[in-house]
């Protein structure tokens, strides 16, 4: 029903509510017509249904019942098909395009760059194996989701200063800062903390050449890394512990990447005032990084830490 | 100048002493943990529907394809937090 009958769109509402351009007032206007009107900047969050000369035909709150959603889904498209054609018709309503986006609460991925898939997930160990982890909290079981971006120039630091296989060196601080601080953390129950750089307890990334032709470098890398709330670890309300593997492979034609998977597991604790729920004590907590090669909208979502784009990348 | 060296001695022993207590993943152990993360398609339904991710963009194409616009919004992208 969503693919054919409506054009789906998703948004974030931290960035909508804030934007000073013609997205944002649209986007205003048509939320004013429900419930959530964004009184002291409140949020506006919720599924919409609107036309696209910007009448509300339902909203509901995301996260109730699913029938109930969908029913509602339903009613607003029986509101759509009697509207009439002067306003619902292919090519009936005219939208001009956006023109200057307000790039305070507009994000596009670095050019030349890369950009990561993330995938986090509460885990039980059995011996050598792991399976999906179970929580108290409604969906806290499911596999989170974000993106990591990192710069060209960041990519291009990635490069051994010799392609011989063996040959190795610690990952560019400003990749391994972005991955601490941003990237191993718990945010499989809503909007994650991030870690301060002096919350990083520890942190020690190795790539290695582990195969160079003149088309190619692969590169390894492993390491580990504590970040804490407490300097001493013991005390620490939350942290992880957590150690990485991962494979990169870099093409020096083109001065991107190909490759880079990437696998972490530690043990986590603690929550935070947006996450509570975490499961007692320290339990183990695995991350998966996939570089993304689509050019799809959804390939192209801003990491959650890039709301503060200044702090994410290091400026 | 000795003072330093054995400082500096002193920090390489723990930095090794903490690699020590702390093995390397391994690859099979990272293969099983990447299986339990990454979501099975059962799970992840939803991001198989072609989203957009700018209102604007999908008014526009609204607009064109004569059909009404479905909003999901969220405080964290849907797409991208948690």
């Amino acid at each position: 029903m969503a693919s054919e009958d409506f054009v789906p769109v998703t948004a974030d509402d931290w960035y909508q509510r804030r934007r000073k351009d013609a997205e944002g007032e649209f986007f205003r206007k048509v939320a004013s017509q429900g419930p959530r009107k964004g009184e002291n900047d409140g949020t506006r969050q919720g599924i919409y249904v609107m036309t696209a000369d910007g009448e509300l035909l339902s909203f509901k709150n995301a996260g109730q019942n699913a029938e109930v959603t969908r029913d509602e889904i339903k009613r607003a498209l029986a509101k759509f098909k009697n509207l009439p054609a002067s306003r619902k018709n292919p090519g009936a309503v005219t939208v001009e395009p956006a023109g200057r986006l307000d790039p305070n609460y507009s994000r596009t991925p670095p050019p030349g760059g890369a950009i990561l898939r993330t995938f986090t997930r509460i885990l039980e160990k059995s011996g050598a194996a792991y399976s999906k982890g179970s929580c108290k909290t409604k969906g806290g079981d499911m596999a989170a989701r974000d993106f990591a971006w990192f710069t060209a120039e960041e990519v291009r630091a990635l490069v051994p200063a010799k392609a011989e296989v063996g040959f190795e060196y610690p990952l560019p601080k400003p990749i391994a800062e972005r991955l601490t601080q941003f990237h191993l953390i718990d945010n499989t129950r809503g909007e994650p903390s991030f870690w301060t750089r002096e919350q990083v307890r520890t942190s020690n990334f190795t790539l290695t050449v582990s195969a160079a032709t003149a088309e190619s470098i692969d590169l390894r890398l492993d390491g580990q890394a504590t970040m804490a709330t407490d300097a001493d670890i013991a005390k620490a309300d939350r942290g992880y512990e957590v150690r990485v593997l991962g494979t990169l492979r870099y093409k020096p034609a083109t001065g991107t990447l190909d490759r880079f998977e990437l696998t972490a597991i530690g043990e986590h604790w603690g929550d935070t005032d947006l996450t509570r729920g975490a499961r007692t004590g320290r339990t183990p907590l695995g991350v998966v990084f996939s570089l993304v090669v689509g050019e799809k909208p959804s390939d192209r979502v801003p990491p959650q830490g890039a709301r503060e784009s200044g702090r994410y990348f290091g400026k | 100048m000795f003072r330093r060296s054995l400082m500096g001695l002193s920090a390489t022993l723990l930095t090794t002493a903490a690699f020590a207590a702390e093995p390397s993943l391994s690859d099979a152990e990272s293969r099983a943990v990447s299986r339990a993360v990454r979501p099975a398609s059962s799970e992840d339904a939803f991001a198989l529907i072609p989203w957009e991710t700018s209102l604007w963009e999908a008014r526009i194409k609204a607009a064109k394809l004569g059909k009404p616009i479905l909003l999901w919004e969220m405080d964290g992208h849907p797409l991208g937090c948690g």
